[in-house]
């Protein structure tokens, strides 16, 4: 899969941010029963960025996302881009050794969900320890742990039918074990 | 619709099974330990983050500062009637007030810095204090 020039590679990650970007600001338009619930539809792309460009490729796709949406939502800065970068970092975080699994142990389901959690959970502890230190607040972390829960299994399965896809299927990482020379490994 | 369901049976691995067990455990133990009857009480993790004073404000009086260390009940009167408050080591609360609505006492225990009780028909207003200024949230 890196048989990609800089330049393909380039446009790949510009393609898929801005698919992420899309989805990160049609998703505010979603009302959403209690703050800090939504469906996270970037997870998709994150993920399909980490399984057909790499580690890398993802962590690009991601910063830009965050970057990007943040600037035409009007919170560059502000709590919500940091909760915004926080949470996609720590979804990346997890996902870094998990991908290890893929595609042998794991399918993108079992990417989904930890990365889910992990979003949530990442944002949560920057807004308890930061920006609303109240004690309380935990009393929001188990219904939030159980959305990111549910959005987990419904990214999960959306990644799986993205990537079932034969105009994706070419470029995702082969079905046998990832040789030596991977270029899925965090660094 | 059938699409993804065939992508997903297809490509599910032992792995998603057990991922997916370990986040519901996750989720359930995270439901079962912050609603766990007691988490009230901890108030904030951070030793000696609780309340240290009960400062007694009323209307045309100086403000009272009461430490909260041993167990005791106070009086004060004011233009409705008579207050009391319960004290204990690191919480107080309004214990009875003349207000008809219970307001005061529904407060139930002051236990977390800047906690507040109040009764308006003895303009009274009782607050916890601990040893940092605290804040509760911070908007922009």
């Amino acid at each position: 899969m890196t048989h990609e020039t800089p330049d393909r590679m380039n446009r790949r990650i510009a393609a898929l941010a801005a698919l992420a970007m899309g989805l990160q600001i049609i998703e505010t338009a979603i009302p959403s029963p209690m703050p800090g619930i939504k469906p996270g539809l970037a997870n998709v792309i994150t993920l399909i960025a980490l399984l057909s460009l790499g580690w890398r490729a993802a962590l690009a796709v991601t910063l830009l996302r965050v970057v990007g949406a943040s600037l035409v939502l009007g919170t560059v800065l502000s709590p919500a881009f940091w909760l915004s970068l926080v949470g996609g970092l720590a979804a990346l975080g997890i996902l870094a050794p998990l991908v290890r699994l893929y595609p042998r142990h794991l399918s993108a389901l079992g990417l989904a969900v930890p990365a889910a959690l992990a979003h949530t959970l990442g944002q949560f502890l920057l807004a308890w320890t930061l920006i609303i230190p109240h004690p309380q607040l935990l009393l929001l972390l188990p219904p939030l742990l159980l959305a990111a829960l549910i959005t987990g299994v419904v990214t999960g399965i959306l990644s799986l039918s993205v990537l079932a896809d034969p105009r994706i299927q070419r470029h995702v990482r082969p079905i046998p074990p990832t040789s030596p020379g991977s270029p899925i490994s965090p660094g | 619709m059938t699409a993804s369901a065939v992508a997903v049976l297809r490509r599910w691995r032992w792995g998603d099974a057990l991922v997916l067990a370990l986040a519901g455990v996750l989720v359930a133990s995270s439901f079962a330990l912050v609603y766990a009857p007691g988490w009230y009480r901890m108030g904030s993790f951070a030793p000696g983050a609780g309340p240290t004073h009960l400062v007694i404000t009323q209307a045309g009086a100086a403000s009272q500062m009461v430490p909260l260390t041993a167990s005791r009940r106070l009086q004060v009167s004011g233009v409705a009637g008579i207050t009391e408050i319960e004290i204990e080591p690191g919480r107080a609360r309004c214990l009875r007030s003349p207000g008809r609505q219970g307001i005061c006492e529904g407060a139930g225990w002051l236990e977390r810095p800047g906690d507040i009780a109040v009764s308006l028909p003895n303009r009274l207003v009782l607050q916890v204090q601990g040893a940092n200024p605290i804040f509760d949230s911070m908007h922009y």
